[in-house]
């Protein structure tokens, strides 16, 4: 008896040694993104697209030659709940390099451990300015500013006269860069906020709300939002009667479930992306197709940045000749490419700088590109039709 | 702040209040039913509630059924889901410590959650029918919360006159009341358990299908309802069927206000709020029927 426990201790040294020796010639990638909560919608497009990276990478002969290994968790949409994975991630499961969290609330957080450990991490969905001032060095963003968001409909806005902007968004890092963009380019502009109101990240019911909005009769409703919040409110604007010249969103008409579940009533609602497939960027189509062949649809920017935050840090890992974290970090400083998601061009903070921002609009039940002109796959419709008139 | 001087303002905020009120109360007065007759906190409720939007979405989906007459396959469902959950599980922690009814119905709750997440994903859905609204003279009242709130006012004072004037009510209220000398008196005592925990999850059920025309949701949605629903039974007397229905309409009524006055995120914390007020001045809620054994 006491020789077979023996033997089988024995044998467990030699398994562990085999194992490590395993994990010593691949590359291992961590990353938690939300699959449950508020946003796991966008988490899930994210992680997709990450995952098709991981995969082409491998298939391609993986990172300096070693097989690329993907470590997920869920962080069920909390900053608490990333942070602690992403001390999971780097003690335990010792990740060579990382990946960002979606959301600029649990990017926030997760960074801050990251930064502790002094670890560079690759963020794609993250966009809150906030983010990039705190000094840190080890945060490098893929997505253009929220603060920047609203800045071409504003633009647009002014162009046809319009002055009064009823702002509402969720109390989070995201929607509240999306809104202090909106307010100094409304000064910018000489316009008017003649509205304002945060809302809670669990926000269903916003009739209240929309109720005061209409009686100081805005041209233009502006949100800070993400997915279900922008749809419940578009929905209930109807309800309500709420008009305007425009509505726009950000995050929600990004996406194809913002058509999916309001139908005929996403009509004319314009909002911002980050990316989408029609862009003339290389390997922006091909990406999508396959994207498409695997999961059913089109890929929103969601999942794009996920796939273009594999290719930086496959870029950034190239150009380091290792995974050493501070040959990846100073790579990622120095970077300046074009992956199929655009350019990538940090600047001394890690905040992205080189890639610019598009306006989405919904006509005829599709989600086009209506701003920038040079990118339009359609012309913008305005103003927007009267709910009564539908 | 002006136009909070607005009649129509105060008006529509009121129009508001009420059709949302109205779901709550429907959803509360089962809950409160459940705790009246066999002192159960049914944790699983609002998942009930689920259970009926997301029935409604799937017949919506497939069948093309508006929710309203879905109801009619949707609550008798509910109700032989409810009285087979009862006849099965809930029976068994009838009479035993609190904690074992907490921890079996918070285990119904983490069983049906994660059913919805394996069967439908953790994508939010909604039905789009009845969109938009009639206008009566200045005021908008939106047609899916306009069904809901009729729906739910139909149900609640249907349920109420069940128990009021029926002979199985009565003995539903005897149960409620004083289970040992119902028991003595004759009346079937489990049986009147299936069919008010069968009652119950049916009005979860039919305020599920309701709120599938006008929020979006998804199997996590319940925390928020179930949370609400807790405040609601104490704000308006715990196992009190009526104190319920009032606190529902209360609580929609308040927060429509609150978020006018203040702003939608005080309207979130009210509930709370309200709950710590009432516990101060009335501690056996608005119905003071509350009795401890």
């Amino acid at each position: 008896m006491k020789r077979l426990w023996l033997l089988m201790w024995f044998a467990g040294f030699v398994l562990a040694a085999v194992g490590g020796a395993a994990a010593a010639q691949e590359v291992v990638v961590g990353t938690s993104v939300a699959l449950t909560g508020k946003y796991d919608r966008t988490g899930r497009e994210q992680l997709q697209g990450f995952q098709m990276w991981v995969e082409e990478v491998n298939a391609r002969g993986g990172l300096l030659g070693r097989k690329v290994r993907l470590v997920h968790y869920d962080d069920e949409s909390k900053p608490e709940t990333g942070a602690k994975l992403y001390e999971k991630l780097i003690t335990d499961d010792k990740v060579d390099l990382l990946i960002g969290p979606y959301s600029s609330d649990v990017t926030m957080a997760a960074s801050t451990v990251a930064e502790k450990h002094n670890f560079p991490m690759v963020s794609s969905g993250a966009s809150a300015s906030e983010i990039w001032e705190r000094g840190f060095k080890n945060i490098f963003g893929l997505y253009t500013l929220a603060e920047t968001y609203m800045d071409q409909i504003l633009e647009f806005g002014k162009s046809k006269g319009l002055k009064k902007i009823a702002l509402v968004y969720e109390n989070t890092a995201f929607p509240r860069g999306v809104a202090s963009g909106v307010k100094a380019k409304a000064k910018s502009l000489g316009m008017q906020v003649v509205y304002e109101e945060e809302y809670g990240k669990a926000s269903t019911d916003f009739t209240s709300m929309i109720v005061k909005i209409k009686a100081r009769k805005p041209d233009m409703i502006v949100g800070g939002s993400y997915l279900p919040d922008s749809t419940a409110f578009v929905r209930q604007a109807k309800e309500n009667r709420l008009t305007a010249k425009i509505f726009a969103f950000a995050v929600g008409p990004g996406l194809p479930d913002f058509g999916k579940n309001l139908g005929l009533d996403a009509e004319g609602v314009m909002g911002n992306t980050q990316w989408e497939p029609t862009l003339n960027i290389p390997g922006a189509r091909e990406f999508a197709d396959k994207y498409k062949a695997k999961h059913g649809h089109e890929p929103g920017y969601h999942a794009g940045g996920g796939y273009g935050a594999g290719q930086v840090l496959e870029a950034a890992v190239k150009k380091a000749g290792a995974t050493d974290r501070d040959k990846v970090r100073q790579a990622l400083f120095d970077l300046d490419t074009v992956t199929a998601f655009g350019r990538f061009k940090v600047d001394a903070t890690g905040k992205q700088v080189g890639k610019p921002g598009y306006t989405v609009q919904w006509i005829d039940g599709e989600r086009h590109v209506v701003l920038p002109a040079s990118a339009a796959t359609r012309k913008i419709v305005y103003p927007f039709k009267d709910w009564a008139k539908r | 702040m002006q136009e909070l001087l607005d009649p129509v303002v105060l008006g529509q905020l009121l129009i508001g209040g009420l059709l949302a009120g109205a779901l709550y109360a429907l959803l509360a007065c089962g809950l409160n039913l459940v705790f009246g007759v066999m002192r159960i906190i049914n944790i699983a409720h609002a998942d009930l509630m689920l259970v009926g939007a997301f029935a409604a979405w799937v017949l919506f989906a497939t069948l093309g059924l508006n929710p309203v007459v879905a109801l009619a396959l949707v609550v008798p469902a509910a109700f032989l889901f409810g009285y087979g959950l009862q006849a099965v599980l809930i029976e068994r922690v009838v009479g035993r410590p609190l904690l074992a009814s907490l921890l079996a119905t918070y285990g119904v709750s983490i069983l049906l959650v994660n059913l919805g997440l394996l069967i439908f994903g953790s994508d939010y859905k909604s039905v789009p029918v009845w969109q938009g609204s009639f206008v009566v003279g200045e005021f908008v009242i939106p047609k899916p919360r306009a069904a809901a709130g009729a729906v739910a006012v139909a149900l609640a004072l249907g349920v109420y006159f069940f128990l009021e004037r029926t002979r199985l009510g009565k003995a539903m209220r005897a149960v409620s009341e004083h289970p040992h000398v119902a028991t003595i008196c004759g009346i079937d005592t489990r049986r009147i358990r299936m069919i008010a925990f069968g009652l119950a999850a049916a009005m979860a059920a039919a305020a599920g299908a309701m709120l599938s025309m006008i929020y979006s949701f998804s199997p996590l949605t319940s925390a928020d309802f179930i949370q609400k629903c807790f405040a609601i039974i104490i704000i308006g007397g715990m196992g009190n069927f009526l104190g319920a229905l009032y606190g529902g309409l209360l609580l929609g009524v308040v927060e429509a206000y609150v978020g006018g006055v203040l702003t939608t995120q005080w309207a979130e914390a009210v509930a709370y709020l309200l709950l710590v007020l009432v516990l101060l001045v009335r501690p056996t809620g608005l119905r003071g029927a509350a009795d401890v054994r």
